[in-house]
């Protein structure tokens, strides 16, 4: 009898150590298959984005940004406002330069900058959280009516735009509802809302695609609304991110 | 010479196979698509010359402008395929200078820059044009480039020219990028000088990795030592940026200056072979600001005695016939090293050069060998999606025997610039 007992506790205490090792996968393959919703996962994604902002009742001039990108490499274009326009942000790793017509050479810059302007630079490129942060599932809640599951996501490297978000994922749709994002201290920098009109196709199968992005500020009443438009799944050369063709 | 040309010729040939080897268009439809937009750009300066200047004595030598009112418009044409692609830059300007109680104008067309490429694979591009072979985050001088050393950063509103040449890049993923060029001429800058770099041979292999990026250069002009470069800058933090940029190699037609002023002047036709290093570090405050500071030791500046003996033999000049005075501080002017010191300290703090609201920029160079320095301020605020308006004034100090002291006591420039269309 003592003896069973002594199984059945070591079996009770192997099933509870292993149930992280469950939830964890799981996390994870939710998160990857949100990405592809947000261009990550994809074999190189084009967009062109549409950025308009105010700043409590101040609105910001718009502005409209072609982005192209693969894993961890992203060019951004400037087309709006025209006095920036052809202004270029490469991003490969967490180098970063700025670039603009009849500029000497293009500007090394920190990743730091990316937290700058309108949008991050996180945010505008396709999203790879699957790749840059360690999941890790919280629990079912509702969100506007639709059954969520909420993942705590921690930052894998240091060129994460952000060190820690909440991520809201619609159970049915496998698509990313809802983000907050957090600075390392655990100050919450931005809640951002998703909608998804779009679809493209990937390896045969038809997927949502994110058509909108809503970041309001938590720190100041300043919100972005970024559309995305003219969406293309394909290959993007390599050449596009070599600083030396940037012109 | 001969094996440095074989080199490059293997270089190119292997590039050409990796790139036809490694290749193979996606199924995209091809349509070209053209662009077409500039900027117009209008601004007066007005510089006030240094008093008494040794090396331009009342401004009869350098013909310096005192007032100039420019008009300029900075073209950008492209129209491209997919594996095809024509860019040009045009440049109209025409200026109104006025110097003493002589006035003139000028007027100009030509193309700054232009390029005609071809991808015929993915990895591998031919380009043909006029580029910009300017690289390295060094914003003082960059010293990892044969070309341009001055690298046009420390005012905001000028625009280098490209050089002529022919150009295989090879860049199998984001990561990795190889060049070889070919130079057949100083681009628009050589209509005025001689071609210098005609006949120049190019390398340059860059690895951009994670957190770091660097590259080697390699350059042979014909008849010269190969120059050598490399630059490298790591993202140390999201805060940090530090980097560094190092150039080995000989100038063309250099004066050297020997420490006893009792010795003429005499032109190198090549100088011997001098490295220059330059370090810096640029931290980003949270609202987009950074400070920045770089340290240079230049090879090729005078020694403190050359300096110092280089400016007693402009003195000296004053005693000389009108037409050896003007010869000999014409030469003194022109053939000098880039910067007649050896080691410099420059400063930058300057807003996000994202920031919506506008740019600005202060800047201090300094030279630790003769004290001297010049601080400048740029400005530019938007009024609409279109124009800008810009200020910029610069202010040295440290006298006329000094570097920033010789020629310009202070100046300042005013302009807008109107996005077309």
């Amino acid at each position: 009898m003592h003896s069973v007992a002594v199984l059945l506790a070591i079996s009770m205490s192997l099933l509870l150590a292993a149930l992280p090792a469950v939830a964890a996968p799981a996390a994870q393959a939710l998160l990857q298959a949100s990405d592809r919703a947000r261009g990550g996962g994809l074999p190189g994604i084009v967009w062109e984005i549409h950025l308009e902002s105010r700043e409590a009742q101040r609105v910001l001039e718009p502005q409209r940004l072609a982005v192209r990108a693969v894993d961890d490499a992203s060019v951004a274009e400037t087309l709006e406002p025209a006095r920036f326009r052809g202004s270029k942000i490469l991003q490969v790793g967490r180098n970063m330069w700025l670039t603009k017509p009849g500029l000497a050479k293009p500007i090394a810059i920190s990743p730091r900058q990316r937290m700058s302007g309108q949008a991050a630079n996180g945010d505008i490129a396709a999203t790879h959280y699957a790749a840059d942060y360690e999941a890790e599932w919280a629990g079912e809640q509702e969100l506007a009516g639709e059954a969520c599951h909420l993942l705590e996501l921690t930052a894998r490297h240091k060129r994460c735009t952000y060190d820690r978000i909440r991520y809201w994922i619609s159970q049915a749709r496998s698509v990313g509802v809802q983000a907050q994002f957090y600075s390392l201290s655990g100050k919450l920098l931005k809640t951002a809302r998703f909608d998804y009109e779009h679809e493209i196709v990937f390896e045969g199968r038809r997927i949502p695609f994110v058509s909108r992005m809503v970041i309001q500020d938590a720190l100041t009443e300043a919100e972005t609304v970024m559309r995305y438009l003219g969406v293309q799944v394909r290959p993007v050369q390599a050449a596009e991110f070599d600083l030396g063709q940037l012109q | 010479m001969i094996a440095a040309r074989r080199i490059v010729a293997l270089g190119l040939g292997l590039l050409l196979l990796a790139g036809v080897s490694v290749g193979a268009w996606p199924e995209v439809p091809e349509s070209w698509q053209g662009s077409g937009d500039g900027m117009l750009y209008a601004y007066s300066q007005r510089s006030v010359l240094a008093h008494q200047s040794v090396l331009n004595p009342d401004n009869r030598i350098a013909r310096l402008p005192e007032t100039a009112t420019t008009a300029e418009v900075r073209g950008q044409l492209a129209l491209e395929r997919d594996d095809l692609r024509v860019f040009l830059r045009p440049i109209a300007t025409a200026g109104y200078y006025r110097q003493d109680q002589a006035c003139w104008d000028e007027q100009e067309l030509y193309l700054s820059q232009w390029q005609a490429r071809l991808r015929p694979t993915p990895t591998v591009s031919l380009a043909a044009g006029r580029e910009l072979l300017n690289w390295g985050p060094g914003q003082f001088r960059s010293p990892s480039s044969p070309l341009y050393f001055d690298n046009g950063r420390s005012n905001p509103v000028r625009e280098l020219s490209g050089v002529d040449l022919l150009k295989l890049a090879w860049t199998p993923d984001a990561h990795n990028s190889l060049l070889v060029a070919w130079l057949s001429g100083s681009g628009h800058a050589g209509a005025q000088e001689p071609p210098r770099w005609r006949g120049t041979w190019l390398a340059k292999g860059e690895r951009r990795a994670e957190s770091w990026a660097g590259s080697i250069v390699l350059a042979q002009q014909p008849r010269r030592e190969t120059f050598l470069g490399a630059y490298g800058q790591w993202s140390a933090s999201d805060a940090w940026l530090l980097y560094g940029e190092a150039g080995s190699g000989t100038v063309q037609d250099l004066l050297h200056s020997p420490p006893d002023p009792e010795q003429p002047w005499s032109l190198q036709p090549e100088s011997p072979r001098r490295t220059s290093l330059l370090l810096g570090a640029a931290y980003t405050l949270t609202n987009g600001q950074s400070l920045s500071a770089e340290y240079l030791c230049y090879g090729h500046g005078y020694s403190r005695g050359e300096a110092a003996a280089y400016f007693a033999r402009a003195e000296a000049a004053a005693a000389l016939a009108p037409a050896d005075r003007v010869h000999a501080l014409g030469l003194a002017l022109r053939a000098a090293p880039d910067l007649l010191g050896r080691h410099y300290l420059h400063l930058i703090w300057q807003n996000s050069l994202l920031a919506g609201e506008g740019y600005w920029r202060l800047m201090y160079s300094h030279s630790l060998d003769d004290g001297s320095g010049e601080a400048a301020l740029y400005l530019e605020r938007p009024l609409s999606g279109r124009l800008s308006v810009f200020l910029m004034g610069v202010l040295n100090r440290g006298g006329t025997q000094a570097e920033f002291g010789r020629l310009i006591d202070h100046g300042l420039m005013l302009g807008c610039k109107l996005a077309i269309p």
